[in-house]
Order: C-alpha cells, then sequence, then structure tokens
C-alpha cells in the first residue's frame, strides 16, 4: 500500500490526522461545556440537599401525629362496636314491643270486637258487625292463641275468640240468607248493600259467585225477550235476514255493558284480580244463551237440511247432473252466509272483549308473574270449553261449507252464462270468475277468523286450478281450425282436421274466435290472478292487524297457492300456442320458405343485381307474415301476441334453415342469402319487443358461413381469438354448410381444423 | 332468505286425541307438551332438515281431529306432498275409523300424495292393535307404515325424514323430465313416480 505512491499517501495521513485532531478539539470543547454545567448546578443541588435536611425533624413530628391517630381510631371504632351491638338488642326489644302492643291492641280489639259484634247483629247492623269480623280476621289467628296460652286468662281470651268464630259463620249465614231475600225481592239497594258485606267476611269468592248468580239471571231475562221479539218479526222486515245475527248482538252488548258496570264496584270492595270469577260465571249464562239463539237460529234457517244438500253436491262434484237432488241457486245463500259471518264475528268480537278485560285486571290485580299465567291459563281454559267456543265453530264450518258451495256453483254459473262482446279480447267468464273470488275471500275476511280465510283461499285456489283451469284447457283442445290461402290447402286442413275429429261441423270462424278468446282468457286470468293476491294480503293485514308471525306464515303459504293456478295458466298458454303453432302457422309458413328453393342460388354478376333490385323471395315472405301477423295482433293480447310472434320466429327460422340445407350455392349466392337472413331479422326486430337476435343466430351463422370468399376466411370466426363468434353450429354442422357451396372443394373442406 | 332446495307440504290427520300435536312438537320443538288441549283449526309449523348436503323446508300442518274443523281442514288436502295419517294403538275406535279418513284422503287429497300410516303411543302397556294388523292395513291401501311414540321420541325424527327423502327422490324424478319436455304435457306434471314403491314399509 506504501509502496505505491508515498507522496500521495502522505497527503492522506495528514489529512486523516488533521481531522482527528479536530474532533478531539471538539471533543474537548464539549468536555468543558459538560464540566461547566454540572459546576453551575452543584450550587443549586447543594441548596436543595440543605433545604431537605431542614424538613427531617418536621417528618418525625408527623409521623409521631399519624400514630395518634390510628390509635384514636382504633378505640372509636371499638367504642362503636359495642354501642352498635347495644342499638341492636334495642331494635330487638323495639320489635318486641311493637309486637306486644300489636298483641295488646288485638286483645283489646279482640274484647271491643266480641262485645260489639253480637249487639250489632242484634241491631241488624250488619255492616258495624263485619267490621268487627273483619277486624278479628286481620288478626293473626296463631298468634292470637299463643298469646292466650302465654297469659293467665286463657278462657277469656278463648271465649272471645270463640265468640267471634260464632258471629261470624252466624253473619255469614245471615248474610247469605239476606242477600237472597233480596235478589228475591228484586231490592237493589239490599242486594249491593250485602254485596259490599261479603269481602268483609273474607267470603269474596262466594260474594262474587252470589253477586254473578243475580247478574245471570237479569241477563237471561233480557235475552229471552230478545229472542222472543227476534222470532216474531215477520219476513218482511229488512232486519228479518240478519235477525238472529242482530239477537246476538244484543246479548252480547248487554253481557259487555254489565261487564263494563260492574267491574268498578268489584274491584273496588273486593279489590283488583277478581274479574275472571266473575266472568266464570256470567260465562256460564252466555253459553245458555247463545245455544238457544244458535239452536233456534239453525231451526228457522234450515241449516242443517242445507248443509245436507250442499254436501251431498259438492261430494258429486257440480258439472255432474244429477237430478235426485234439487240444487240451491247459490244467490239463495247469498244473505245467510252474510248472516252467519257477522254472527261469527261478533262472537270472535266478544270472547276478544273478555280476554281483553280479564287480561288488563291481571295485569293490575296479580303482580306474581306465575299466578298470572295461572289466571291466563285459567281464561283459556274456560273460553275453550265454553259453548259459545263451540257454536262460533259450528258457524265457521257452515259457513266454509256454503261458500265453497256458493263458490263452485257460481264459478260454474259464470262459465255457463259465458259471453263475449264483440271487440273485446276476453270473454265475461274471467270478469266474473274473478269477482266471485274476490267476493268470496272478502266475505271470509268479514268473519274475522284466520282458518276461515285460509280455508276460502285453499278451496279458491282448487276451484280455480281445476275447475276453471279445466274449462280454458278444453276450449283450448277443441284446437283452433287452420285458415286458408288457397283452395287445395283449405281442403288438405279440413280434411285433417275432420280425422283428428277436431271440427265437428260448421262454423270454423267461431271455433276460432272460442280459440282466441279462451288464449286470450288465460292471459288475462295472469293478471287477475296476481291482483287478487296483492288485495288480498292488503285487506286481511287491515283486517286482523295483530297477526303474530306463524300467523301470517299460515297466510302466506296458502296465498302461495294462487302461484301454481299462474303456473297452470301459463301452461295452459304455452299448450294452445303449441296448437296455433301447428294449426294456423307451420301450414302456411313451409310452402312461404319452401318457396326458396324455386330461386337458384347460383348468381351472376348481372343476374345478383336483377335479383337484388326486388329481392322477390325475402319480399313476398315478409308481406306473408306481415298479412298473417296483422290478422292476429288485434284479436290478442299484447302478451299473446309476443308470444305468438315467438312461435311464428321459430318456426319461420327453423323451416328456412332446413331448405337452406337442401340448396346449393355460389360466392354470390351466398351473398345474397346473408343480406335475405338480415332483411327477414330486420323486418321482424321492428314488429317486436323483445330480442330476436337468439332465434336468428344459428340462420346468421349459416349464411355467414355462405359468405366466406374463400375457406380458409372461416378462421377469422373461429377460434380462440376476439374475433371469434360464439358458435351455434357445431364443426361437423359447419362443414355440412360448406359443403353447400359449390365453389369450396370437398377435400379441402375435410381438411380444416375446426 | 331461506337458502332451501325444496319446500314439501307434511299433513297430519286422525282422529282428536291420538297425538297428532305431540308428534309435531316432538320434531319441530324437541319438546312434549303434556296437557295438550285440543287443536282449533291447523296449526302450522315449520322445520328445515338436511337430506344428503340439501335442505328441505317441510312445513307441517298439524290439523285438529274433531269433527266440527273438518271443513277447516279438508282444504289443506289438496296442496300436500304428504299425508300422515296417525290413530292411537291403545284405543281400538281411532282405528276403526280410518277407512272413513281414506275415503276422505281419496276425495281431496291428490293421487299423487305421499300417505303414511303411523301408530303413534307405542309407550303405552295398554295396546290395543298389534303391529301386524296395523301394518297389514298399510299394506293393503299402499301406505307406508310406521309405529311411534311421541313421548319417548321413538321413531319420530326417522318417520320426518324418511318423508323427507322420499318426496326429494319423486321431485327429482318428477322434474328431470318436465324441463327439457316439449310443453306438450299441459298437466305439466307426469306421473312417473312409479307407485309400486309405495308398498315398502319403513321398518
Amino acid at each position: 500500500m506504501s509502496s505505491s505512491n508515498p507522496s500521495t499517501n502522505y497527503a492522506e495521513l495528514q489529512r486523516k490526522y488533521l481531522q482527528e485532531l479536530k474532533h478531539l478539539e471538539e471533543e474537548e470543547e464539549r468536555l468543558v461545556d459538560n464540566l461547566n454545567n454540572l459546576f453551575n448546578q452543584k450550587t443549586f443541588l447543594e441548596d436543595k440537599v440543605k433545604g431537605v435536611s431542614k424538613l427531617i425533624p418536621t417528618l418525625k413530628v408527623i409521623k409521631h401525629e399519624a400514630q395518634d391517630l390510628v390509635n384514636t381510631i382504633n378505640d372509636i371504632s371499638d367504642s362503636s362496636e359495642k354501642i352498635s351491638g347495644k342499638i341492636r338488642s334495642l331494635d330487638v326489644a323495639k320489635n318486641r314491643v311493637d309486637e306486644c302492643q300489636l298483641r295488646v291492641n288485638d286483645l283489646i280489639d279482640l274484647d271491643i270486637c266480641s262485645q260489639g259484634v253480637q249487639a250489632a247483629i242484634l241491631d241488624s247492623d250488619y255492616e258495624k258487625g263485619a267490621a268487627h269480623v273483619h277486624r278479628f280476621l286481620s288478626m293473626d289467628q296463631s298468634v292470637l292463641t299463643k298469646t292466650a296460652t302465654d297469659m293467665d286468662n286463657v278462657s277469656n281470651i278463648m271465649k272471645s275468640v270463640r265468640t267471634l268464630q260464632d258471629a261470624s259463620s252466624q253473619l255469614r249465614a245471615i248474610v247469605e240468607h239476606k242477600f237472597n231475600e233480596a235478589v228475591n225481592n228484586e231490592d237493589l239497594t239490599s242486594i249491593e248493600r250485602f254485596f259490599k258485606i261479603f269481602p268483609l267476611l273474607g267470603m269474596h269468592e262466594e260474594g262474587i259467585k252470589e253477586f254473578c248468580t243475580y247478574l245471570r239471571t237479569k241477563i237471561a231475562s233480557v235475552a229471552e225477550k230478545n229472542l222472543k221479539t227476534a222470532m216474531g218479526i215477520p219476513q218482511s222486515d229488512k232486519r228479518y235476514g240478519v235477525i238472529y245475527a242482530d239477537t246476538l248482538v244484543l246479548l252480547f252488548e248487554g253481557l259487555a255493558r254489565v261487564i263494563d258496570t260492574h267491574q268498578p264496584l268489584i274491584e273496588t270492595y273486593y279489590g283488583p284480580g277478581r274479574l275472571l270469577s266473575a266472568i266464570k260465571v256470567l260465562q256460564k249464562e252466555c253459553d245458555v244463551q247463545m245455544k238457544r239463539v244458535y239452536a233456534d237460529w239453525a231451526k228457522v234457517r234450515q241449516i242443517n237440511k242445507k248443509i245436507q244438500v250442499v254436501n251431498e253436491i259438492l261430494r258429486m262434484g257440480s258439472s255432474s247432473s244429477f237430478g235426485k237432488i234439487e240444487k240451491i241457486d247459490p244467490k239463495d245463500l247469498d244473505i245467510l252466509i252474510g248472516e252467519i259471518t257477522l254472527m261469527h264475528y261478533r262472537t270472535e268480537l266478544y270472547i276478544k272483549f273478555v280476554q281483553r278485560k280479564v287480561m288488563a285486571d291481571a295485569d293490575v290485580g296479580i303482580p306474581n308473574q306465575e299466578d298470572k299465567e295461572k289466571i291466563i291459563k285459567s281464561l283459556e281454559n274456560v273460553i275453550k270449553d265454553s259453548d259459545i267456543s263451540q257454536c262460533k265453530h259450528e258457524l265457521l264450518s257452515h259457513y266454509l261449507r256454503l261458500e265453497q258451495y256458493y263458490m263452485d256453483e257460481s264459478i260454474a254459473k259464470a262459465v255457463a252464462m259465458d259471453t263475449l262482446e264483440p271487440s273485446q279480447q276476453t270473454s265475461s267468464m274471467v270478469d266474473d270468475t274473478f269477482f266471485i273470488v274476490r267476493k268470496c275471500i272478502r266475505r271470509s275476511i268479514s268473519t274475522g277468523s284466520l282458518d276461515g280465510i285460509c280455508a276460502i283461499i285453499n278451496n279458491a285456489c282448487r276451484a280455480l286450478e281445476s275447475d276453471y283451469c279445466e274449462v280454458l284447457k278444453g276450449r283450448l283442445r277443441q284446437g283452433y281450425p287452420s285458415g286458408y290461402l288457397d283452395l287445395t290447402q283449405a281442403y288438405n286442413v279440413l280434411q285433417t282436421s275432420i280425422q283428428h275429429g277436431r271440427l265437428q261441423s260448421g262454423d270454423t270462424e267461431q271455433s276460432r274466435t272460442a280459440f282466441i278468446t279462451a288464449l286470450n282468457n288465460s292471459d288475462s286470468s295472469i293478471e287477475y290472478v296476481d291482483a287478487l293476491c296483492d288485495h288480498v294480503m292488503k285487506e286481511i293485514e287491515q283486517a286482523l292487524p295483530k297477526m303474530n308471525s306463524r300467523d301470517r306464515g299460515k297466510l302466506e303459504s296458502c296465498l302461495s297457492g294462487l302461484s301454481s293456478v299462474t303456473a297452470n295458466l301459463k301452461d295452459i298458454i304455452d299448450y294452445g300456442m303449441q296448437q296455433l303453432r301447428n294449426a294456423a302457422v307451420k301450414p302456411r309458413v313451409h310452402p312461404w320458405v319452401d318457396a326458396f328453393l324455386n330461386v337458384s342460388h347460383h348468381f351472376t354478376e348481372e343476374e345478383l343485381s336483377a335479383y337484388e333490385a326486388g329481392e322477390p323471395f325475402v319480399q313476398t315472405l315478409i308481406m306473408n307474415l306481415e298479412t298473417l301477423l296483422s290478422s292476429f295482433k288485434d284479436i290478442l293480447t299484447p302478451s299473446n301476441f309476443d308470444a305468438f310472434t315467438q312461435v311464428l320466429t321459430s318456426e319461420v327460422t327453423q323451416r328456412l334453415e332446413k331448405i337452406v340445407m337442401k340448396s346449393t350455392f355460389n360466392r354470390l349466392g351466398g351473398l345474397v342469402l346473408d343480406k335475405e337472413v338480415r332483411s327477414l331479422a330486420g323486418y321482424i326486430t321492428a314488429t317486436t319487443s323483445w330480442s330476436v337476435r337468439d332465434k336468428f343466430a344459428r340462420l346468421t351463422q349459416i349464411a355467414t358461413v355462405l359468405n366466406l370468399e374463400q375457406l380458409n376466411e372461416i378462421y377469422d370466426y373461429w377460434g380462440n381469438h376476439d374475433g371469434a363468434l360464439t358458435w351455434r353450429l357445431t364443426p361437423t354442422e359447419l362443414k355440412s354448410v360448406m359443403q353447400l357451396r359449390t365453389d369450396f372443394k370437398s377435400d379441402e373442406i375435410k381438411r380444416l381444423k375446426l | 332468505m331461506d337458502d332451501y332446495k325444496f319446500l314439501f307440504k307434511v299433513v297430519l290427520v286422525g282422529n282428536a286425541g291420538v297425538g297428532k300435536t305431540c308428534l309435531v312438537r316432538r320434531f319441530t320443538q324437541g319438546l312434549f307438551p303434556p296437557g295438550q288441549g285440543a287443536t282449533i283449526g291447523v296449526d302450522f309449523m315449520i322445520k328445515t332438515v338436511e337430506v344428503g348436503n340439501e335442505k328441505v323446508k317441510l312445513q307441517i300442518w298439524d290439523t285438529a281431529g274433531q269433527e266440527r274443523f273438518r271443513s277447516i281442514t279438508q282444504s289443506y288436502y289438496r296442496s300436500a306432498h304428504a299425508l300422515i295419517l296417525v290413530y292411537d294403538i291403545s284405543c281400538q275406535p281411532t282405528f276403526d275409523c280410518l277407512p272413513d279418513w281414506l275415503r276422505e284422503i281419496e276425495e281431496y287429497a291428490s293421487s299423487k300424495v305421499l300417505r303414511v300410516l303411523v301408530g303413534n303411543k307405542i309407550d303405552r302397556e295398554d295396546r290395543e292393535i298389534p303391529t301386524h294388523v296395523g301394518e297389514e292395513f298399510a299394506e293393503r291401501h299402499n301406505m307406508y307404515f310406521l309405529e311411534t311414540s311421541a313421548k319417548e321420541s321413538d321413531n319420530v325424527e326417522r318417520l320426518f325424514m324418511q318423508i323427507a327423502e322420499d318426496l326429494m327422490k319423486q321431485a327429482r324424478t318428477r322434474d328431470l323430465p318436465r324441463y327439457d319436455s316439449n310443453a306438450q304435457s299441459i298437466n305439466g306434471r307426469t306421473s312417473t313416480i312409479g307407485d309400486s314403491s309405495c308398498c315398502s314399509k319403513l321398518q
């Protein structure tokens, strides 16, 4: 290292040393600074140390004082411990004194009561007597006997107790007797007087029972009068049709009034939480009266006979024409069904009222959750086992039977009376049927019973899906009588139709209209079903606002049955479209498309320009299609017309594909085909709202292949590059299309790698 | 929101007090509620089960056995995929009523409905209908047969799972030809399920 260039080496060394020196100087400077700093701090620190050492004696003092404080606190805590023990024993003593005082008071009262009660009874001052007994009953009997044994004059106390016990049973007997007497005398003030005494004697349940039994007689007499009035009403009266519903309303309103007016009384004198006991008694009368009204109603309205007839007819199916049983005109049931729904709804309403009342009373009067649940359970059982619930279920059952009959028969009638107004696309049965279904479902909503609503929805689904759809399907099965373009074709079509038994006789035009109407009816029925679903859901939500999630699930499941009606209708339309395809589309489209074969697709340049000027094949085809489409445009509903155009398009494209495969082409012929396909696709796109690209995909690709300049141009469209098409043709199909070009060599086509 | 592949409606019928509600409760909630009151109208429960990695939603309709609810319960037969007819093995009258129930099923239910006969309450000592009698009845009427105890939870899970599996099998065979069918069958449903399979017993 040193050998190579000593002079530079020295310079380097010198520079290094200088640098080193500078470093050291800086270091020194820093150290001096540090020293200075420390020096400066020294005095400051010394001051601090001095200050601290001055504090030391003070701290010693503080320590002593703290020690003293601890001692004092310990002393205090000791003494307070002692005091609190004393206070505790004082407390116990005080409690004993209190208890003692209570006993003394009880004893004094016992004495007073035992003396007073007899006098009160003798004076017929039952309130006072009862007050004494009440005071006696509020004493703790076990304590009383204990006190007696603790004292010397046992006999004295026991004597008083016995006197009072005797007096209370005496009073109980008297009050019960007097109450009954008052009831017999219809002495309202006495009834109320003794009603108030019962709870004083600890006879809460008895009091309520006696009082409500009295109320029962009141209700019974009013109800009897109402029923008699109802039975006497002339048939001409405008309330005659709903008179039993009116009678029930009077009964329930009467009961509700009784409950509303007496509940505060019971609450004041007997305490809250006792309404259920009252309801239990009143419910018995309600049951008796409801059964009466129901039995009378069933007799007068001849309900059993009607149900029997209806059941027979329903079992046989509405369409069968059994002459044995005389059918009931559904219209005649209208009023009866209305009355039943009203009766059912009112009963439901009353039951809800009772439930609400008892629950509210239990909420106020019974704080214990367990007891409250017991009350709720007991209430449920009272209602479940009651005759009014039974009657309610019977009413619903009758309603459902009659409504089912009404719906089935009315729909059958609507179908039988089906008429088509000229210029209408659909006939009257659609409107009528859905009017009926909607009416029935609405009526079921007015019963207020979710089970009833669900059952009617289920029945409606059945009626629509089997009866109604069957009719539409049946009409389509009759087939569409083909129209004709020329006489030979008309003759052929007629022949095949007769052979297939589709066309029995005469009026082609009429059967054609019937077919198209059925198709349109099916389409518009789909709209009706959707609307029905929406409206029904809204109406039910309004009528039954407090549905829980399970009820809602139930309802939604039943409503979803309507969607299978829609599916059924869609199947029917599909079926009808296939019929149309076979009868109206195929026989016409085939000759039009087959005309393609009449044109040679081997063009020279001159022929090409002449042909292109007119495009005779495709223009004729378009014209024919136009005529066919326009004959259906006004008679089909828009969505049916769309479906029809689709059917027509696939028929045309499929047929044309077949025909093209039977032809041969030169280069210019391929060009013409490509243009023709474009014109056709353009025309159909213009007539419809949906995309035709899919239906034309194969045909367009065939035209593309036939329009190739040279064979290997196919690689512009085939393969995994950007310009490639999504092919609908398989490689084999593609090669057979290529074979149609007379100028493509067969072995070259075979060699193509696709 | 629910990701189930199949939804089937299963309807339970049979005399009052044979234990329909208890069977449903046992299966859907794992409970055996003693002192169950009579069902009013119809009750509705849902349980999603898994059959071979597929979620199947069972909609179980528990109907009231009492006569006066018949017009409500009958309306549910038509849309049922499976009907479970229940009797009480310790109560001859509930077995004697089976022909009446079958008549009702014939009248209201779809002909393709899967029908299962269930003898419930095998936990009881006082059996009145021997197993083979129930079995023979089921065989005669092309029904599945199973004896259960909702109380002891015997065969309950099996009953519903077997139904779910069977209905799924049915749905599969029924749906396959339906997808590529050329719209000619306007019934939509082609009855391809062999009725012969119905005879086989679950046991």
